[in-house]
């Protein structure tokens, strides 16, 4: 195990033993098969039974009529290992329902271990999003114009790791990050040539995020970088006068269904070769801004649950605002339209039942870093193939053969919840 | 006398010339810049003659014109501060109606477009623009002064300039023809609607893409006006119509024959709050553009106005395959040169 990185409140000995061990870690320990009692006890991680996301259980049935069309097709008798998880994911197509979620100019994201994981997201072929604030911190190229800034790097090393077909990049833009003009950047910067060319690049309009909903991005910065991005960044002293740190506050943006409206077709006009994604924070009227982004034309919705979040928050936001996933799912209800979920996402039962509740692909971030922190050739990799391997087994317990295929009807749901039918994205 | 489309002589297109002697010395070379400065020098009498105030262009300022589709905006370190080499000058026209009631500059802008655009013989990195600005002027004004500058040009130059236009085989009877009537109009909807009818992909949120654009301009005999944008395809300062939500005070004034387009303009937004509003819509930061807005605060007068490329304005008088033909010291997108 290698460095300080940690994660509180989430599975981090569970994502670094995945890492380590890939599908392996989806199973109890080898070594007791054949002599423990296995049943039905408390599994090693105990989640949050107050998350609905949690409490919801899977429920396959007993007559399997997609199993038996399955059985047609194939001749035989389908396993587990006959499901299908490669996917659209915002107009890209992606080998499983998964995608790397953002992080940003957050200081465990910089540097290497961002470009680690956007070269093991390229070799699994699935998408990674690469965060807000990156180029107004970190700068866009070096000073003398030849080195590789994280921005261009990531991009770049995604870009040669992957084939030709799977995955893509989802770039984000703040507010300061308009100022910079990022998108304009990068949409004629030769390094997103091969992107570009293939259909693979995409911008993310971030709206909000699910660890400070209502809340720009916060960071702790050392008075010298703070000194250079004053111009574009407020800082606070709240730690003290003497302390040799500040607080960095971006703004959240303001956003009316006009604006988002309006961004969103913007977007659209300004850079018709890259997909158009929106981020939104789990707020309350999480549903109007879902229907608003896909009917002024966004290729994607991600929902950030109010567990969700890398970047640094205040403590009293982590537990006490907004909506959890859940709600955001019930919410925004199943739409023939490419929801994304993200929130507390690391292993296969979580991320099922999110796809059932309407999402598309489940968004890995503090996951992904931890597997990367853990082994940065293969750390993701055996993190999504543990991922896979649940995920093709629960899916076809359910009795599907397609991640696709999920539905409500799969799943045990609170007794007030009522998940509304399948309906376009403009109700 | 050959008539000389765009599409006609495609393949034959003069390579971009790897240093300026060859394209400098080039008879078509002179005589192209030989047209455009007298189409200057008929701009200059004409809006001179209307009113209007000749001011020298800013060249740098800390904000400039976003409303650009997908092209960089150049940086300049200005004392420590981030300032921008201009893309057009709008915020600076219509701040220039404090002083005087009808204005027009002769404006370098510097864009640096997609590489892609390269091949569309429309674009340049470089360009000049003859930038009109009329306080208290109505967007049918703008058109309606747009399109006789364009006819007085174009038809002094087929009067003044008919040895450079022979030496550019370029038929004067076309383009006499082509002002001899009043220019087109379409709106946006019905554009788009029928280049898709056409099979054209088009949009129907977006401007209309250089492809369609170049459509619809060749199955043009004379300038005609696109009018009433929807908004998101514009920059902020172009007013919404009040009666019609969604839809901009705006144009553009496409060339026949296939040469595209060779203005925009609009009814100028200026009302503060709705200027932050819009801001937001084109997902600008408001808090960059402090002196604009402050002015905005104070009071910018109501106006409307337009900028004609005047590359390829050039490009279309004289007939040239491409419009970087029309420059002395051509930048293509993408392209290294002198």
């Amino acid at each position: 195990m290698s460095t300080a990185l940690v994660a509180n409140g989430f599975p981090e000995e569970e994502v670094r033993s995945r890492a380590r061990l890939g599908a392996a870690a989806v199973f109890p320990a080898e070594s007791g098969y054949g002599n423990g009692l296995l049943g039905a006890g408390p599994a090693p991680y105990a989640p949050d039974r107050d998350d609905d996301l949690e409490r919801i259980r899977i429920v396959p049935p007993v007559f399997m009529p997609e199993r038996l069309k399955k059985l047609i097709d194939l001749g035989r008798e389908p396993l587990y290992s006959d499901v299908e998880l490669e996917t659209v994911i915002g107009g890209f197509t992606s080998r499983l329902p998964l995608y790397v979620s953002a992080f940003g100019s957050t200081q465990v994201a910089s540097h290497h271990l961002g470009e680690a994981v956007g070269r093991q997201a390229a070799r699994l072929g699935v998408p990674l999003v690469i965060g807000e604030n990156v180029v107004p911190v970190n700068g866009y190229r070096d000073a003398d114009g030849a080195g590789v800034t994280p921005l261009l790097g990531r991009i770049a090393a995604y870009a040669e790791a992957a084939d030709d077909e799977h995955g893509g990049v989802a770039l984000q833009q703040s507010t300061e990050d308009a100022d910079a003009e990022v998108w304009n950047l990068v949409y004629s910067d030769p390094v997103s040539e091969p992107l570009l060319a293939t259909g693979r690049l995409a911008f993310e309009l971030k709206v909000g995020q699910g660890a400070k909903p209502g809340l720009g991005g916060l960071t702790v910065l050392d008075r010298d970088t703070a000194g250079r991005v004053a111009e574009q960044y407020a800082t606070d002293e709240v730690f003290g006068a003497d302390s040799d740190r500040v607080l960095r506050a971006s703004s959240p943006g303001t956003f009316t269904e006009e604006i988002l409206r309006q961004q969103v077709r913007l977007m659209r006009n300004n850079f018709p070769r890259v997909k158009v994604w929106v981020k939104l924070h789990p707020g309350r009227d999480v549903a109007l801004a879902a229907a608003t982004a896909w009917a002024a034309g966004a290729d994607a919705v991600t929902v950030d649950g109010a567990e969700g979040g890398t970047a640094w928050a205040p403590t009293g936001f982590l537990s006490h605002v907004g909506l959890p996933l859940a709600d955001c799912l019930r919410r925004v209800g199943r739409k023939d339209r490419c929801l994304l979920a993200s929130g507390r996402m690391w292993e296969g039962t979580r991320a099922v039942k999110a796809l059932a509740l309407g999402a598309r692909a489940v968004g890995l971030g503090r996951a992904a870093l931890l597997a990367v922190d853990e082994d940065r050739e293969a750390g993701l990799r055996r993190l999504a193939e543990a991922f896979a391997l649940e995920t093709r087994m629960l899916t076809s317990a359910v009795g599907k053969y397609h991640v696709n295929a999920l539905d409500p009807e799969d799943l045990l749901l609170p007794a007030a919840w009522r998940m509304s039918p399948a309906t376009s994205g403009a109700a | 006398m050959t008539v000389t489309t765009p599409e006609a002589v495609d393949e034959a297109l003069t390579p971009f010339p790897s240093s300026p002697d060859t394209h400098l010395t080039d008879p078509r070379t002179r005589a192209t810049l030989r047209v455009q400065s007298r189409m200057l020098a008929a701009t200059r009498a004409f809006l001179t003659a209307h009113g209007f105030q000749e001011l020298l262009p800013p060249l740098i300022g800390p904000v400039t014109d976003p409303g650009i589709r997908g092209s960089k905006q150049v940086d300049v370190d200005f004392y420590g501060h981030k300032y921008k080499l201009m893309t057009s000058a709008i915020l600076y026209k219509q701040a220039s109606l404090l002083a005087f009631d009808k204005i027009f500059y002769i404006a370098p802008n510097v864009r640096l477009e997609p590489v892609e655009t390269a091949v569309t013989h429309r674009h340049l990195a470089e360009f000049h623009q003859i930038d009109v600005e009329m306080r208290d002027a109505r967007r049918e004004d703008a058109m309606r002064l747009a399109e006789q500058l364009v006819t007085h040009v174009v038809t002094d130059v087929v009067a003044s300039m008919p040895a450079e236009l022979d030496v550019l085989g370029r038929d004067t009877d076309t383009l006499r023809q082509a002002v001899a009537d009043t220019f087109g109009r379409v709106g946006h909807a019905r554009a788009t609607a029928d280049l898709i009818a056409a099979g054209h992909p088009q949009d129907p949120a977006a401007e209309i893409d250089w492809q369609g654009e170049e459509i619809v301009s060749a199955d043009a005999d004379r300038p005609f006006f696109i009018t009433d944008y929807p908004k998101g395809s514009r920059g902020f300062y172009d007013k919404e119509d009040p009666r019609r939500p969604g839809v901009l005070r705006n144009f553009d004034l496409i060339a026949p024959e296939g040469y595209g387009e060779l203005a925009s303009g609009s009814e100028r937004e200026h009302d503060y709050a709705t200027l932050v509003t819009r801001m937001r819509e084109t997902g600008e930061n408001p808090a960059k553009y402090g002196w604009y807005l402050d002015l905005a605060r104070r009071g910018i007068p109501a106006g409307s106005g337009f900028g004609i490329g005047l590359e390829r304005f050039t490009r279309y008088v004289t007939g040239r395959q491409a419009v970087w033909q029309a420059s002395a010291y051509p930048k293509l997108p993408g392209v290294v040169s002198a």
